[in-house]
């Protein structure tokens, strides 16, 4: 008996069954994967929720960190924004909480909400800024603690770096005022300075004010809200200054000088150290030390600027008012705060060759010292008809100067002249100047005198015999001789004569009286 | 600092010291002079100690007029002394030196007073006490505007006359080598040392030192 493998037949294939049989199984599988993707995305939406305030409020408060200066005291974390560590001896201790923010649902229309939440010591809410102007006594006093009305409350979605800022500043402004506030009271003055409330008056000069004010705007002080109609605006750069002198005095309390040796006690300046060698007396020892105040160092500088505008004030009306001598003034463009200069060139239309007069006002604190061509140098006070009184003089000058070139240009003499006249009328204000001429051919004498007041006078001589004829001849002089000697002057109407300036009119002069 | 002048004050045999300062101070108050405050000059002495030959002498000087500063010299025997002006502190590299230079038994001298002013001229009184034992008293007149000694020495004599009359002292051996040259701190300080020596009767009369 043999066994042979019998090749059955095939059973027939179905095709259709086999893809339906694999595709149940896809399905299940694939629904398997499904519920499985499902549930872990709905369990990480739910957990990146729940987490994700708590992440952002680590990151935030990292980032906070790395500006400002935390710490934590129990449960709280307190931050530090004062100066205290740039060199301020304030006694405001500057401190801010750092807290979580309340979980709440989000509604979808909110803004972004800070996972941190600052608060700020309520004396340090709001906005502040110090006001400095100069008044003069002629306007009104602005009335105490109206100056509010710019700005309104700080908005609450404000991010926490800008609120921590703005407490800063008010902190910097009340620091300042308190400092300038106790300076007043301490100097001695001969009129003494007037703390009100959140103002400081000092007095500049007389008639002109200093005034300083405190202003804290929040949400309390809204009730006083001002048009600004009668407040003057501030002094940006006496503001300015005012916080680079805060800010140098806490750096000198943070960096003494060092010592030398390096063993020596620190905090001993060089004038100190070098004082026993040198044998310094006990007057120059008190005066090394004391130091000017933050309120004196202000004041110096108020009184420059006032000073400096009302130099300016004064070429500028006197170029207006004066066409005949041109004045140029050329301010310097490198000024420091307490000192300033100008170049004032009075020179009169197309004679700039002939005739031109520098002259250099340097403007101080209290002084204006006045620099003429001939290299002298005049002090003057800060009272305004002084340096009035010297330019005139000097634009006086000028002309009779540029008479001088003129006529020797044109060939006359001088016979004298001076700068400032002791003979004639008294000028109000300034000095009067004079010059007389003789032509060429010696037949004719010109006398200019210029002054501020009188202006100009012109007057001509001639001999006597070439006068009116109208003049009796008198019986008692016979000699033909005495016809030669001088006779009187007789006066130009300067207003009517051609001509563009002075200048010019007394050229054309010269030219018609020469023969 | 002016041209200053330091003298001392001749002290009658039934007279106290003080009788004669009363008297000076009342004269100074008659001209019509202010008074300012006090005074004192003092000076220390130390002795090198045996190890250091040939002997010398330092004098540890204070002045209240230049309150920071200390004036020490050191008297050399047959050479000119040295005067070293220094900060206050060069007292205590002195209290460091203890075992080279030893301070001297008898120990401080002073002049102590009241310090008075009539417009440039500074007049100073002084006693010169040695411990409790009074010395003398020396006068010290300054003439503030003027630091050359050959400019002023005649005017600051006529002053001196008005206070003194007939014991108004000549230019002092000092100040007479330093006619030209100008007047410091230290001069007035070398003066008082002239006069402290011969109060204290040593027999090393300073030749002035040279320039």
């Amino acid at each position: 008996m043999v066994l042979d493998p019998v090749s059955q037949e095939q059973p027939p294939s179905k095709p259709a069954v086999l893809l339906l049989a694999k595709r149940k199984s896809l399905s299940g599988a694939a629904n398997i994967l499904i519920a499985g993707a499902g549930r872990l995305f709905r369990s990480q939406t739910q957990h990146s929720l729940l987490t994700s305030k708590r992440q952002d409020f680590h990151s935030e408060l990292l980032r906070l960190h790395q500006n400002w200066r935390l710490k934590k005291v129990g449960k709280a974390i307190i931050g530090d924004l004062s100066f205290k560590s740039a060199g301020s001896r304030f006694w405001h201790n500057g401190a801010f909480e750092v807290t979580k923010t309340a979980d709440s649902e989000q509604q979808p229309g909110d803004g972004y909400k800070s996972p941190l939440e600052i608060t700020v010591p309520s004396d340090l809410e709001g906005r502040s800024y110090i006001h400095v102007c100069i008044k003069s006594d002629s306007e009104n006093a602005p009335q105490n603690g109206s100056f509010s009305g710019v700005g309104n409350k700080l908005p609450d979605d404000l991010h926490w770096q800008q609120k921590l800022e703005i407490a800063q500043n008010v902190l910097f402004c009340k620091e300042l005022f308190a400092q300038l506030a106790r300076e007043a009271v301490q100097l001695k003055a001969p009129i003494p300075h007037l703390v009100i409330g959140n103002q400081i008056i000092s007095q500049v000069f007389p008639g002109i004010q200093l005034c300083v004010t405190l202003c804290h705007e929040n949400t309390i002080d809204k009730k006083h809200t001002d048009t600004g109609n009668g407040v003057p605006q501030t002094s940006a750069v006496l503001e300015h200054s005012l916080h680079q002198l805060l800010r140098a005095l806490h750096q000198n309390n943070l960096n003494p000088s060092t010592p030398h040796p390096v063993t020596a006690p620190i905090g001993v300046s060089k004038k100190r150290r070098l004082a026993g060698a040198q044998a310094t007396g006990k007057k120059e020892l008190a005066e090394f030390n004391q130091s000017e105040c933050l309120l004196e160092k202000i004041l110096k500088q108020v009184r420059h600027m006032v000073l400096q505008n009302r130099v300016c004030k004064l070429i500028d009306n006197l170029t207006c008012s004066m066409p005949d001598p041109c004045i140029l003034a050329h301010w310097s463009v490198s000024n420091q705060n307490l000192q300033s200069s100008v170049k004032l060139q009075i020179m009169s239309n197309s004679y700039e060759q002939i005739g031109r007069t520098p002259l250099q006002l340097v403007i101080g604190v209290d002084q204006v010292k006045g620099v003429c061509k001939d290299g002298r140098v005049v002090t003057l006070s800060y009272e305004e008809h002084e340096i009035k009184n010297f330019l005139l003089t000097q634009i006086a000058q000028h002309q009779v100067n540029g008479i001088q070139a003129i006529a020797k240009v044109m060939g006359w003499q001088v016979l004298q002249s001076s700068s400032h006249l002791g003979v004639g009328p008294m000028e109000k204000i300034g000095h009067a100047a004079g010059i007389m001429l003789i032509s060429p051919s010696g037949d004719r004498i010109l006398a200019v005198r210029n002054g501020p007041d009188s202006h100009t006078k012109v007057s001509v001589q001639f001999p006597r015999n070439q006068q009116s004829i109208t003049e009796s001849k008198s019986d008692v002089i016979i000699d033909g001789k005495w016809d030669n000697l001088w006779g009187y002057f007789k006066e130009v109407n300067v207003d009517k004569m051609k001509g563009r300036n002075l200048l010019n009119k007394i050229e054309l002069l010269m030219a018609a009286l020469t023969h | 600092m002016g041209v200053t002048c330091v003298c001392q004050w001749p002290v009658p045999e039934n007279k106290s010291e003080q009788q004669v300062v009363d008297m000076i101070t009342k004269r100074a108050e008659l001209l019509g002079a202010t008074k300012i405050g006090a005074f004192c000059v003092d000076c220390e002495t130390y002795q090198s100690s045996l190890a250091i030959a040939p002997q010398k002498t330092i004098h540890v000087m204070h002045n209240t007029e230049q309150p920071l500063t200390c004036y020490t010299i050191l008297e050399n025997p047959g050479s000119s002394s040295n005067c070293l002006v220094a900060d206050t502190m060069f007292d205590q590299i002195m209290h460091k030196l203890k075992g080279f230079y030893m301070p001297r038994k008898a120990a401080k001298i002073e002049s102590k007073g009241q310090h008075y002013e009539l417009d440039d001229f500074v007049i100073k009184i002084g006693t010169v006490s040695v411990g409790p034992n009074t010395k003398g008293i020396l006068f010290e007149v300054e003439y503030t505007p003027c630091v050359v000694i050959m400019d002023c020495w005649s005017l600051l004599s006529e002053f001196m006359q008005s206070f003194m009359g007939t014991h108004t002292p000549t230019l002092p051996l000092y100040l007479a080598g330093k006619q030209d040259a100008n007047y410091t701190p230290t001069d007035t300080v070398m003066q008082y040392l002239d006069h402290f020596n011969t109060f204290m009767g040593r027999k090393t009369p300073l030749p002035p030192p040279q320039r």
